[in-house]
């Protein structure tokens, strides 16, 4: 899992969103890694696999298997169904959508 | 050509300079599964384009419960005008219950208004989208600057599902504000009337106010709450930093 801080130093809210969902549901122990992107440090980790990947959001999620190509996930219900086999209600899918997706509200 | 063998990429560099109504004539031509969706504002234009092409285009509408009188005199108006159908799409009534309920009636002039949008139009037009192949919207890259780079056509990007690749037609994405009106005063189209009382953006009632001149038209939407719009963002600037190295 890539998560942000953001360029005043304080974290990116919807990470911790989503660190504190995939707690509360037990899932926190499926991610193998929790990197950094600190906007403050284009050299972060985070952000250089941001930029490999083409990823301008966050928090978004690296998927790695044995002899197949990475899985890149930004939208958290979609990795929670695809990836952990987890259910997510519909409130839930519905803020990921408009999180990852801004302009829906001028819909 | 099934949607799964219909190129958007190829499509909107191909489309990237045509007019509206040519956009709106490949997207009829390559779709029967498509409708306009319609807000009630300026995308008045859409449907009076389409009709010329086909006078049975598809046309849905997201009734909030909370839009203007006005706005629901002008869905009337423009359905009288076209003599066509629209649906009217309504919030799920178990789920909006459940949020009034708890959270009251103006619950985003305190906690911001993205829930009460999820359920009032994001969640009825998340199911409408279920059923259709492609969708036509009035964005416009002069809306904003998040809507800077909308292409003529793409693959949904918020509604696609890995069983359902959903195609989403943008054909004013290259108008501008002044270009859409001076279609609706050169083609008598009717419009909202509160566009007569300041309004540009028009949404739901208790969140879109009259902007002033030279205002842009996101200031009358939602003007209480900050505008941190970019949250999730990982800024630009920072990742073609690393790009450039």
């Amino acid at each position: 899992m890539i998560k942000k801080i953001k360029e005043d130093g304080s974290p990116c809210r919807k990470c911790a969103e989503v660190e504190k969902r995939l707690e509360d549901a037990g899932l926190a122990v499926r991610i193998d890694k929790i990197i950094i992107a600190d906007e403050r440090d284009p050299e972060s980790e985070g952000m250089r696999l941001a930029a490999q990947y083409k990823v301008d959001r966050a928090p978004f999620f690296i998927v790695e298997e044995k002899d197949k190509l990475p899985r890149i996930y930004t939208v958290y219900f979609r990795f929670l169904k695809e990836v952990l086999n987890a259910k997510t209600s519909e409130q839930e899918e519905i803020t990921d959508i408009m999180d990852q997706n801004t302009d829906l509200d001028y819909i | 050509m099934t949607v799964q063998e219909f190129n958007p990429e190829q499509l909107a560099k191909e489309y990237m300079h045509k007019s509206p109504e040519a956009i709106l004539q490949m997207a009829l031509g390559n779709f029967d599964n498509i409708a306009i969706s319609f807000s009630g504002a300026e995308d008045v234009v859409l449907i009076d384009m389409a009709v010329k092409i086909d006078p049975n285009i598809h046309v849905f509408s997201l009734d909030t419960g909370r839009l203007h009188s006005e706005t629901y005199r002008f869905i009337e108006q423009v359905r009288e005008h076209y003599n066509i159908k629209i649906d009217v799409l309504s919030p799920d009534s178990a789920a909006l219950e459940k949020f009034v309920r708890e959270k009251g009636l103006y619950s985003f002039y305190k906690d911001g208004h993205k829930e009460c949008c999820g359920i009032r139009k994001v969640m009825p037009l998340r199911n409408k989208l279920s059923a259709l192949d492609a969708w036509i919207t009035g964005q416009r890259k002069d809306q904003s600057p998040t809507r800077a780079d909308v292409p003529m056509v793409e693959k949904d990007g918020a509604f696609s599902t890995a069983e359902h690749r959903l195609i989403k037609f943008n054909p004013l994405s290259n108008w501008t504000s002044a270009q859409v009106w001076q279609y609706i005063r050169g083609n008598d189209v009717p419009y909202n009337e509160l566009h007569n009382k300041g309004f540009i953006s028009i949404g739901c009632e208790p969140c879109t106010r009259p902007v002033l001149p030279n205002q842009h038209e996101r200031e009358g939407r939602w003007w209480w709450e900050d505008a941190t719009m970019k949250e999730c963002g990982l800024h630009a600037n920072n990742l073609n930093k690393v790009k450039n190295q």
